[in-house]
């Protein structure tokens, strides 16, 4: 509750507008990152009760937003440091061959999961949580378990895959119990997500688009 | 330009079952959302919902203001200007209708609006005889599309509105405008590209306004809306191979090695989608 009378003052949120987009600034964001930018500086409005079937639901609030957004970061730390190894594996010649469209898909998507991570743990230090900087423990040691049996690109791009999915089907799932402007931010990062994981179908030689409507099954809870 | 037919078929077959159960899932929402419209019978508009709709709307156009350079981007070209002046008209529906429906009436008009582009597109002898990859993908999306219509219809019904079944009355006629100068396939891969744009971003711009009785909604749109963005980055895929006279390179499966570099990144280029292009609620209500 304190949390939510601090990010209402008038005078914080145009603090914490004027930090952000510093922030967009200094890391090259573009245009999409200010929107990304402007919703992360607003109240959370609406964020009261939701009724649904006749049981009340889960209440959206800020905590439940800053929780969600540390869960999120601890994935987006994973999604940074598994590119990191597929490109150093690369670079160490640990994958043959690599085509330059894969090389420049797994830098470009680390990038964009930094800039994810970036903007998550800007969220919770404005609003007095910790940065996170640890991926998730029990998912990194699938992934790192998995990791070690990659021999080639395109063992990279389904573990690649696999991530993504996971990324995508958690910001799916979470998007309801979050308030509406970090529903937005959500929403914005899960697009992002969804276009890597049809770049990585089409890569593999697989259908980009197979779903009509994306799914929450691969979604992931904290270990 | 090849296509192994059977390992695609295959694929689409795959998928599609596996979809059924996400098609059940967005279908089952229905009885709790026609539980809700029995609760909010009667019920008064809530005004912390309204107040929350209205800053949304200033927002969207503060956006709007905020980001001319990338708005001029993405509306380039002779489609853009068609596009700008629409997208400057004034909105018709009514204040203090209910939010929730006219959201999800508007996403019913801009997918009503999807598949009768697709199915024109398919009906051009360039699409139709052309590229394979390209035609499965336009069938695809357009079944894909139509699956989308009649979620958000079933959905506008169980919250008591009225279902949209005419395309998006802003976008329509722009669609029909182009129809004569779609001369070839990336005529038609930049005007479907740029619906897919709308629908990306207008249903992500929806997840911020649907009032507290819309969760369930929320996550049907937003599970729509992980769709659509990847028709969107297919289509930018597609479009960059057609710019670089690389169109040969469209098949499935790749020729990953011979794909260049930039293709591993032109179909996502910015770390967050933007929502410059979202249309607002009471633009495709009834």
């Amino acid at each position: 509750m304190t949390n939510d009378l601090h990010i209402s003052e008038p005078a914080e949120e145009e603090h914490h507008g004027l930090s952000r987009r510093r922030f967009f600034a200094v890391s090259g964001a573009t245009g999409a990152a200010v929107v990304a930018a402007a919703y992360l500086t607003r109240t959370p409005a609406g964020a009261s009760t939701a009724s649904v079937s006749g049981t009340k639901a889960a209440k959206p609030s800020l905590n439940k937003d800053l929780d969600t957004a540390a869960f999120a970061a601890s994935l987006e730390v994973l999604a940074v440091g598994t590119y990191q190894s597929a490109l150093d594996a690369a670079t160490a010649g640990k994958l043959g061959s690599v085509p330059p469209a894969v090389a420049t898909f797994v830098q470009t998507a680390k990038d964009q999961h930094q800039a994810h991570l970036d903007a998550l743990n800007q969220l919770l230090t404005t609003n007095g949580r910790s940065a996170v900087t640890e991926p998730d423990r029990g998912l990194k040691g699938t992934v790192d378990q998995k990791f070690g049996q990659v021999t080639d690109a395109a063992g990279a791009a389904k573990l690649a895959r696999e991530l993504e999915q996971t990324a995508a089907a958690t910001y799916l799932k979470a998007i309801p119990s979050l308030t509406p402007d970090t529903a937005v931010v959500a929403g914005s990062i899960l697009c992002v997500d969804q276009q890597h994981v049809a770049v990585l179908n089409y890569a593999l030689g697989e259908y980009p688009v197979p779903d009509t409507f994306a799914s929450t099954t691969d979604a992931a809870s904290a270990s | 330009m090849t296509l192994d037919e059977r390992a695609f078929d295959q694929v689409i077959e795959e998928s599609q079952d596996l979809q059924s159960d996400a098609i059940r899932q967005a279908r089952s929402t229905v009885p709790e959302l026609e539980e809700i419209r029995e609760e909010r019978r009667d019920e008064p508009v809530d005004p912390e919902d309204a107040r929350a709709y209205e800053h949304a709307r200033r927002e969207l156009v503060r956006d709007l203001g905020l980001a001319p350079g990338l708005r001029r981007g993405l509306l380039a070209g002779g489609f853009g200007a068609f596009l700008a002046g629409i997208l400057a008209a004034p909105a018709f529906a009514e204040d203090g209708d209910d939010v929730d429906v006219q959201i999800l009436q508007t996403a019913s008009s801009l997918e009503v609006l999807a598949v009768a582009t697709y199915g024109a597109a398919l009906g051009l002898p360039f699409i139709k005889d052309g590229n394979p990859v390209v035609v499965k993908f336009a069938q695809t999306t357009r079944m894909q599309h139509d699956e989308h219509r009649k979620a958000f219809q079933a959905q506008t019904k169980a919250l008591g509105g009225k279902k949209q079944t005419k395309p998006n009355p802003k976008y329509a006629p722009v669609v029909e405008q182009m129809k004569p100068s779609l001369q070839g396939p990336m005529d038609v891969v930049n005007l479907a590209a740029t619906l897919e744009q709308v629908a990306t971003e207008t249903y992500l711009k929806d997840l911020g306004l649907f009032t507290n009785k819309g969760a369930k909604s929320k996550q049907v749109m937003a599970s729509v809306m992980g769709v659509e963005t990847q028709h969107l980055a297919t289509l930018r895929a597609v479009r960059a191979l057609l710019a670089g006279g690389a169109a040969d390179l469209i098949t499935l499966p790749p020729d990953i090695t011979q794909l260049p570099a930039a293709a591993g990144s032109v179909a996502f280029p910015v770390a967050f989608q933007g929502t410059e292009m979202a249309s607002p609620p009471e633009e495709g209500a009834r």
